[in-house]
């Protein structure tokens, strides 16, 4: 039994607006992919507006958890809890960001770009989604299996990134790649490694909440 | 070891056929506060008081296991109950000045000591109500009623009094559940500094209160010591599920 519906329900809520803000993220990082293999200006745009939205979950978020800090004084798993989502939200917001960045080099690229190592870009993207997903996942159901399973799986984008790059790097030597996008191919599958190590924070926030210590 | 002013093992109470207190196990250190916490009737006043032996007022108690100070069984028959009283301090959850002065509330201890000497009697005066920060307040009204004091201020005023006998250990119960929150603030600010010099064990209703001042935390439920660990560990990470469900309120 509790005596603590009105607070029980306030974590509730502010679960339900993670989930939102990580949705949020995970479809602006899935678009922002497509607008830069697509070249396609008008939904990078659309994206950047979007992550205005983004900021916004944050700053609500973060409103939230100070209230209830305020009002509840939480202790223990509740505790935690509030100070892994305080945490979670700022490499939610990153991601954010990256879905940005990656829709202003579309932007900014040449419309005449043959697409080049498509099939790699979008497994390395699918990878970083999903990690996002889990760690979401692995957060709701305050599952550690599922958030280890998110930080073992760093290095399969870890292995894209590296396989990327010397793809590239071979593709300049030969002259098979313009310049500018070979920059750019490279900016965006940065952004993308940076995705999953923002995702292995979230599960190790997720580990604290459980456990209440850091992993060594 | 050696940081232990008590030391408490397999404690049993019973009031009559009622056994309130289930084989406690638990030291006390010295210049640490510990706090009791857990719901009403849980045994935390009880066991307070049997650090001291104030339960021996009570006719149908009866305490089996052991309670070392410096170990020394304070229930051993010939124990001098006196010396441990000096030794061990007590403040009380409501203020309980003696209608005299400020000042011969201070001196009533040590002159039941014997201490006769004028001078010496105003330097204690003087040096407990300093340590109870309440000096400053009282220090030209010395021979006022001590009844006229404010809430906050008697309770001072008994911490002063508990300090003038030089003990080693304070035990305070619920000390601040009748005062206002600046009061509160100034006796939660004094516990600190009192701790330089004594060990001080404080029952409290308020899971702030202990969070904020304490050093290690037990708690107890239904008579039985359930989880006794440094302060933050119990309000952070908590290993019983029972004192995680009572501090974050899931039940009490």
């Amino acid at each position: 039994m509790t005596f603590r519906t009105q607070f029980e329900k306030e974590l509730e809520e502010l679960k339900l607006s993670l989930i939102k803000m990580g949705d949020l993220v995970i479809k602006n990082i899935h678009l922002s992919l497509h607008s830069f293999v697509e070249m396609n200006a008008e939904l990078a745009d659309q994206i950047i507006k979007d992550d205005k939205l983004v900021n916004q979950f944050e700053y609500d978020i973060e409103k939230e958890c100070m209230r209830i800090i305020l009002r509840e004084q939480p202790v223990a798993r509740d505790l935690r809890l509030i100070t892994s989502v305080l945490k979670m939200i700022t490499d939610l917001e990153r991601i954010g960001d990256h879905a940005s960045d990656i829709s202003k080099l579309t932007i900014f690229m040449e419309k005449n770009n043959k697409p080049f190592l498509v099939k790699q870009v979008h497994k390395m993207a699918d990878e970083s989604e999903k990690m996002i997903k889990m760690a979401l996942e692995s957060f709701v159901n305050q599952d550690q299996t599922i958030a280890l399973k998110v930080i073992e799986n760093d290095d399969v984008v870890d292995d894209y990134f590296n396989e990327v790059q010397h793809i590239v790097a071979e593709a300049i030597r030969q002259n098979n790649i313009d310049a500018d996008y070979a920059l750019y191919l490279m900016m965006v599958t940065k952004y993308l490694e940076r995705i999953g190590d923002h995702a292995v924070n979230i599960a190790e926030w997720v580990i604290f909440s459980i456990i209440g210590h850091h992993r060594n | 070891m050696i940081n232990n002013v008590f030391t408490i093992k397999n404690l049993n109470l019973f009031y009559g056929k009622y056994q309130a207190l289930h084989s406690i196990n638990l030291d006390i250190e010295r210049n640490k506060v510990t706090a009791l916490i857990g719901p009403s009737g849980c045994g935390k006043s009880t066991f307070l008081r049997c650090l001291n032996r104030m339960n021996d007022l009570i006719d149908s108690c009866q305490i089996d296991g052991e309670v070392l100070y410096h170990n020394d069984n304070v229930y051993n028959r010939n124990f001098d109950v006196i010396s441990l009283r000096t030794k061990v301090g007590m403040v009380f959850q409501k203020p309980n000045p003696f209608p005299m002065t400020i000042y011969d509330n201070i001196a009533y201890g040590p002159r039941c000591q014997g201490i006769k000497d004028k001078t010496e009697l105003n330097k204690i005066v003087e040096k407990s109500l300093k340590n109870s920060a309440l000096w400053e307040e009282v220090k030209d009204r010395l021979k006022d009623s001590a009844m006229s004091l404010s809430g906050g201020q008697q309770q001072r005023l008994c911490i002063a009094r508990a300090i003038a006998m030089e003990p080693e250990v304070i035990l305070m119960d619920e000390p601040t559940s009748a005062l206002d929150p600046i009061a509160t603030m100034k006796i939660e600010e004094l516990i600190n500094d009192l701790k330089q010099n004594y060990a001080i064990v404080i029952v409290t209703h308020s899971m702030q209160q202990a969070a904020r001042i304490s050093d290690n935390t037990a708690f107890f439920h239904l008579g039985e010591l359930v989880e006794y660990d440094k302060t933050d560990i119990i309000f952070t990470t908590p290993k019983e599920v029972k004192t995680e469900e009572y501090i974050t309120g899931r039940f009490g």
